[in-house]
C-alpha cells in the first residue's frame, strides 16, 4: 500500500511541529518569566539604595539628598528612570561629606543596583528577540505576557574612595 | 552559599583559566563557601579534594589552536550527575560558548547560572553556524562576568550582551612571601622579563636593545628572562660581551615564576599590543618589584596611570633606555613606585576579587527569583 507512507510521513511532521510549537511556548514563557523575577530584584536593589541614601541623607543634613530619595522610592513606572537618575546624580556629590563608613555601604549598594539592572536588562534584550520572532507573532505566543522594557538610567556605580582609606573588604560567607 | 564552578580545560596541563579556577576556589572554600569544581581530568590524575573529574578530555582543533575539551553524551551524563548530587545555589561556568562541559552545565542546569569569559575570543566561523544554539546558551545565562575590558567589548560587540568586568586576581601573600634566586638581584643591578621573547607583541627586542646599551656603561647588570624559547635565539642579536649577563630560565614552573619576579630590581613589560589586560603587571606589583611597561591602555589603568610603575611610549626603545637608567640610579623612585604599586594591588588580591565573584552570585540569585537578602544579616552560609 503506497498511499500509507504519505500518511506516515503527514503523521511525522505534525508531531514534529507540535514539539516544536510546544517547546517555543514553553520558551517564551520562561523568558518573560525570567525578565519579570529580574525586575522584581531591580525593584528591590532600588528601594535598598533609596533608603541607603535617606540613612546617609540624615546623618549629614542634607535634605536635597533626602528629597531625591524620597522621590525616587514614590516614583510611578513611567517616571522612575528620571527619579532614579537624579539620585545617581545626589549620591556622586554627596562622597565629599559622607562619612568613610556609609559612603563604602552606599558604594556597594550602587553596585548591586548596577548588577542588577544589567542582568534585568539582558533577559529583557532575550525576551523582545523571541517576542519579534515570525511564529511567535503569527501564533500571538506572547500575547498574554505583558512587553518587558529595558530600564534605562545612567551607570549608577558611585566611585569608590581611594583604596587607602577604606578597610580591605572580607568575603563573606 | 553552595556553589558550583565548571572549568572547560583540563587540570592535568597548566593555564590561565585552570590557574584562576583554582585560586578562585580555594579563595572562596576559605571564606566559608561550599564550592564544588567539575573539570576533565585522567581518572587517575591527583586532583585537589574539591574538584570532580568529569572523565578524559580530548584534543579537538578549536579556533585555530588545539583545546583539551570534554563534550559528548558521556560528559553530558556526568554533568548532570554532579548538578543533581551538588544542590548549588548557583553554578558558575568558564568560557560557555566553547562546546565543552561549561556549555553543557548551562544546558542542563536550572536556576542561577554566572558565567565567566576570560579570552578575547572574537566571532569564529564555528561560532557563526551554531547561533542558533549559542542563542539557547545564552539565555540560561543569569549573569556575566569578563576578566578584561576587552574580553567585556567582545560580550558587547558580538554576542550583544553585557558583561560586568572583574579582574584577575593575584594572591599577594603568595608573592610578597617568596624568596628570590640565589645570588638575584645582585649589587649590579637586575632586570626581568618573562614571556614568550619570540612573540613580535610582546616587545622583547626593545628591552634587549635597551639592554644593550646599558650594559656598556653597568659593567654588572643582568638581565633575567623566564618563557618559551631558545636561549640562542634570545641573545644572538646581542654584543658577544653582554651574552654572558643575561641568564635565560627557560619555562619556569608556578612557583619559580614567583621566586623569579621578587629576584630582579625592575620588571620591564615592553608590549606592544595585544595584552588583554596584563595579569603578569599585577604579578610583579604584589612581589614588591617595580614596573616599567609600555602605555598600552590596559598597562595604563593597572598602573594608575604611571604612579604604581614607569610608563614609556610604546614601541619606543630610547625612551625605555632613559627610564630604566633613571629607575637604576635611583632607588627612592623605585621604592616610592613599589609602595604604591602595593596600594593598588590590593585591589586585585584575591579575597577582593572573590568578594566581587560574590556579589555576582547574590545578584544572579535574587534576579532567578530568590529575595534580596540584606549580606549583613544574612541567614544563608
Amino acid at each position: 500500500m503506497p498511499g500509507m507512507w504519505w500518511v506516515v510521513l503527514v503523521v511525522a511532521v505534525v508531531v514534529l511541529v507540535a514539539t516544536y510549537l510546544t517547546w517555543t511556548a514553553s520558551r517564551v514563557d520562561r523568558l518573560h518569566a525570567r525578565a519579570y523575577a529580574a525586575y522584581a530584584a531591580l525593584d528591590a536593589h532600588l528601594v535598598r539604595r533609596a533608603a541607603a541614601a535617606t540613612a546617609v541623607a540624615e546623618a549629614t543634613q542634607l535634605p536635597t539628598l533626602r528629597y531625591a530619595a524620597r522621590i525616587a522610592l514614590d516614583a510611578r513606572p513611567d517616571g522612575r528612570d528620571v527619579a532614579e537618575n537624579d539620585l545617581t546624580h545626589q549620591l556622586r556629590t554627596v562622597a565629599a561629606v559622607a562619612d568613610v563608613a556609609a559612603f563604602a555601604d552606599l558604594v556597594a549598594v550602587s553596585r548591586r543596583v548596577a548588577l542588577a539592572r544589567q542582568m534585568h536588562n539582558d533577559m529583557v534584550r532575550d525576551a523582545l528577540a523571541i517576542r519579534r520572532r515570525i511564529t511567535v507573532r503569527a501564533l500571538r505566543l506572547a500575547a498574554k505576557h505583558p512587553r518587558p522594557a529595558y530600564f534605562d538610567v545612567d551607570d549608577p556605580t558611585l566611585e569608590a574612595l581611594p583604596a587607602a582609606f577604606v578597610a580591605p573588604p572580607t568575603v563573606q560567607a | 552559599m553552595r556553589i558550583g564552578i565548571v572549568c572547560p580545560y583540563s587540570f592535568d596541563v597548566p593555564g590561565g583559566v585552570q590557574n584562576h579556577v583554582r585560586d578562585l576556589a580555594e579563595t572562596l572554600i576559605r571564606a566559608g563557601h561550599g564550592v564544588s569544581v567539575l573539570g576533565p581530568a585522567d581518572d587517575d590524575a591527583a586532583l585537589p579534594p574539591y574538584v570532580v573529574s568529569a572523565g578524559r578530555a580530548v584534543p579537538v582543533p578549536y579556533n585555530g589552536s588545539i583545546a583539551r575539551l570534554a563534550f559528548g553524551p558521556l560528559s553530558a551524563a556526568r554533568v548532570r550527575r554532579w548538578l543533581g548530587a551538588g544542590n548549588f545555589d548557583v553554578v558558575h561556568v568558564h568560557e560557555p560558548f566553547s562546546p565543552s562541559l561549561s556549555m553543557l552545565a548551562v544546558l542542563a542546569a536550572r536556576g542561577p547560572v554566572v558565567a565567566t569569559f576570560h579570552t578575547a575570543m572574537t566571532r569564529s566561523r564555528a561560532l557563526v553556524a551554531a547561533q542558533g544554539v549559542l542563542q539557547l546558551v545564552s539565555e540560561k545565562i543569569t549573569g556575566r562576568i569578563a576578566v578584561s575590558e576587552l574580553a567585556r567589548k567582545v560580550q558587547v560587540e558580538h554576542m550583544g550582551n553585557s558583561a560586568w568586568e572583574i579582574p584577575n586576581g593575584v594572591d599577594v601573600d603568595r608573592h610578597q612571601s617568596a624568596t628570590p634566586l640565589p645570588g638575584w638581584p645582585g649589587p649590579g643591578g637586575a632586570l626581568g622579563f618573562l614571556g614568550r621573547f619570540t612573540e613580535p607583541r610582546k616587545g622583547f627586542p626593545l628591552l634587549r636593545d635597551a639592554f644593550a646599551t646599558l650594559a656598556v656603561s653597568r659593567p654588572r647588570l643582568r638581565l633575567l628572562v623566564a618563557g618559551r624559547g631558545e636561549s640562542d635565539e634570545l641573545v644572538e642579536s646581542l654584543p658577544v660581551a653582554v651574552r654572558d649577563r643575561v641568564v635565560f630560565l627557560g619555562m619556569v614552573s608556578e612557583a619559580d615564576k614567583v621566586r623569579m619576579l621578587r629576584s630582579v630590581d625592575v620588571y620591564v613589560a615592553p608590549n606592544t599590543g595585544g595584552e588583554s589586560f596584563g595579569m603578569i603587571l599585577t604579578e610583579a606589583m604584589a612581589s614588591g618589584t617595580p614596573v616599567v611597561a609600555s602605555d598600552l591602555d590596559a598597562f595604563r589603568r593597572v598602573l594608575d596611570s604611571g604612579r604604581a610603575g614607569a610608563l614609556f611610549p610604546t614601541g619606543d626603545t630610547a625612551a625605555l633606555t632613559a627610564v630604566l637608567a633613571r629607575l637604576l640610579d635611583d632607588p627612592a623612585e623605585r621604592s616610592e613606585l613599589a609602595i604604591h604599586a602595593r596600594r593598588v594591588v590590593a585591589g586585585y588580591d584575591w579575597p577582593v576579587v572573590a568578594s566581587r565573584v560574590v556579589e555576582v552570585y547574590r545578584t544572579a540569585i535574587e534576579a532567578t527569583g530568590g529575595v534580596v537578602t540584606d549580606e549583613t544579616v544574612d541567614p544563608v552560609g
